[in-house]
């Protein structure tokens, strides 16, 4: 018997609308899980995806995948990449698995409010994949870092990050919680996939599979490469949702929707990979900055998704611009200095050399976080490390949850942006951080930041020892330096030299 | 006397950090305790310069006697430490 083309049978066959006659079609499509938008079935079914996909072709395909990325890493076990490797990678390794692995298979359950709640039954069928695809990336992630965990126990963080409470996975847990955990099917697809996974995880996976290959762990640059294939057909199911909801004058809750996770993924990945791209990749592996990579990944990408969408820019545009030569500066000097909360040894990255790249790529980078590292580096080099740690706190952001910061020196303009809410005084990193709270207040004023539980007496005892109890940071798991400061020997060196002159 | 949080935001440094001062200290003590944590350890002593606090937002400084308790902050509202050149 001839089979059909897909295409002959696809539209039909999904579509799975029918009109409830036992129950209200509120009842089936509760609005809270469906999306409070107003609209009838009827307009849902105008989603048309892009991505047509059959189940059984999903199979195919997928099978295919995972052999190929089963295989390399079955065949380079014995190769001792890992035991090799440049303690920056290892870091970059440590510091992705922990904070994606299991955030991976959160999403698996975000994917299915869209497969069971949406309305438009294109993006049940999207979703569907999308949710055996989130799976996947979970059990590799989780796979794949185990034949390390016998070799160094930050390694175990690949499972145990998002069980703790840990600063940086409180921060983690806090935006997936709001933009997928915590959201209706629609605003899922929005936030999660098409303002997230469209540019965010795309530069997570493509770059570091770059950079993967260029340390020469294809273990790595092949899985991640597997698992971003299956990110850009499952991002695409926001785009069509978008243009349902603009085509039925719901232009400005789309909006908002794209605002909110646009700004929440650029403060994760300001933290997560800005420091893994500028500072912990190996000078000579290094393809981009992560301003260069961002510009012309993010910046470029969502401009032109945005516009044809028929969306305007974030109103914030300008400052995430801005925030592009600064923001991750911060976050990689914050990670570093408070490296015992962190379960990855921050590489410094600091040497003469790294220091001429950063002044190239970010002009002014010496006169402003170059004097701060200045000190640092005099306190290692002198070996008065006690002023090398810190001891209190940075404040967080109540809304993403990671250090307040701006940039020092030269340019000092650190700045709070405080705001009194039912006789709470919350503290932002930014003006937008503050816009997100003030858009839903009660939505996120119960939070209470890793500082706000601190003061609350939840952490004891109220020193270092009781900060990493509190973060779940057992012995042997504590971030130290990569190189274990053997970049002090350059300054060093320097120094005898100036000394001989 | 009362402990009472502070977030301090030093000039020169990049982060907001918490600093537990108590309601008794002068200004000039809060910007000791704030100094703690920066001044030797991101930020470079500036012999000779003394730390002024001041609001957020506010171009003059706060006495420096005056007393915590007499300033009016909320808790953990941001201060700004502030170097000062010796006058001329």
């Amino acid at each position: 018997m001839a089979v059909l083309n897909r295409m002959d049978w696809y539209d039909l066959a999904r579509s799975t609308n029918w009109t409830p006659k036992y129950v209200a079609e509120d009842e089936l499509f509760p609005p809270k899980l469906s999306g409070e938008f107003g609209l009838p079935l009827t307009a849902w079914e105008e989603y048309d995806e892009p991505y047509k996909q059959t189940y059984p072709e999903y199979v195919k395909v997928q099978r295919e995948k995972d052999a190929g990325a089963y295989s390399v890493k079955a065949a380079l076990e014995r190769s001792r990449i890992f035991e090799n490797a440049d303690p920056g990678w290892k870091s970059v390794m440590k510091a992705h698995y922990g904070a994606i692995a299991r955030g991976e298979y959160a999403a698996a359950s975000a994917e299915a409010r869209m497969m069971r709640f949406s309305k438009a039954p294109g993006m049940r069928n999207m979703a569907t994949l999308g949710c055996m695809d989130e799976i996947r990336h979970g059990q590799m992630q989780l796979y794949f870092p185990h034949e390390h965990v016998a070799k160094d126990r930050q390694m175990d963080w690949a499972f145990k990050a998002y069980d703790t409470n840990e600063w940086a996975m409180i921060a983690a847990r806090h935006f997936f919680d709001d933009i997928m955990m915590t959201r209706d099917a629609i605003s899922v697809s929005i936030m999660l996939t098409f303002s997230f996974e469209t540019g965010f995880t795309n530069m997570q996976f493509l770059g570091l599979a770059a950079d993967a290959a260029e340390a020469g762990d294809h273990t790595f640059a092949n899985l991640i490469s597997s698992i971003q294939t299956d990110e850009s057909r499952h991002a695409q199911i926001g785009g069509p949702a978008l243009k349902v909801l603009i085509a039925n004058g719901q232009k400005q809750e789309a909006q908002k929707r794209v605002d909110i996770a646009l700004w929440g993924a650029w403060k994760l990945f300001s933290v997560l990979t800005g420091p893994i791209m500028d500072y912990y990749t190996p000078l000579e592996h290094r393809k981009q900055s992560f301003k260069e990579f961002m510009e012309e990944w993010i910046v470029a990408q969502f401009e032109r998704a945005l516009t044809d969408m028929g969306l305007d820019l974030p109103w914030y545009w300008d400052i995430f611009l801005k925030d592009l030569s600064e923001t991750h500066h911060g976050m990689h000097m914050g990670s570093y200095y408070w490296r015992p909360t962190v379960w990855w040894n921050p590489s410094a990255g600091i040497t003469p050399a790294e220091r001429d790249w950063l002044e190239e790529k970010y002009p002014g980078w010496n006169d402003t976080w170059g004097q701060c590292w200045d000190v640092i580096i005099d306190n290692v080099v002198d070996g008065n490390m006690a002023k090398a740690y810190p001891e209190t706190l940075p404040y967080v952001c109540n809304m993403c949850q990671l250090p307040i910061l701006g940039t020092p020196g030269k340019g000092w303009n650190v700045k709070d942006y405080p705001l009194e809410y039912q006789g709470r005084l919350y503290h932002f990193g930014s003006e937008v951080d503050r816009w997100v709270f003030e858009q839903e207040p009660e939505r996120y004023a119960g939070h209470l930041s890793i500082v706000d539980r601190f003061l609350a007496g939840m952490i004891q005892p109220m020193n270092l020892e009781g900060a990493l109890a509190y973060m779940n940071i057992g012995p042997g798991e504590c971030g130290d330096d990569a190189h274990n400061y053997a970049w002090a020997e350059v300054y060093r060196a320097l120094r005898a030299e100036r000394k001989a002159v | 006397m009362a402990l009472f949080p502070l977030t301090s935001n030093f000039e020169g440094d990049f982060v907001l950090q918490l600093v537990p001062v108590d309601t008794e200290n002068t200004m000039d003590e809060v910007a000791a305790a704030a100094a703690v944590h920066s001044v030797g350890r991101r930020v470079r002593d500036r012999p000779g310069h003394i730390l002024r606090v001041r609001r957020q937002g506010s171009e003059a400084f706060l006495p420096r006697d005056m007393k915590v308790a007499e300033a009016g902050f909320m808790p953990t509202e941001t201060v700004e430490i502030i170097w000062q050149a010796p006058a001329a």
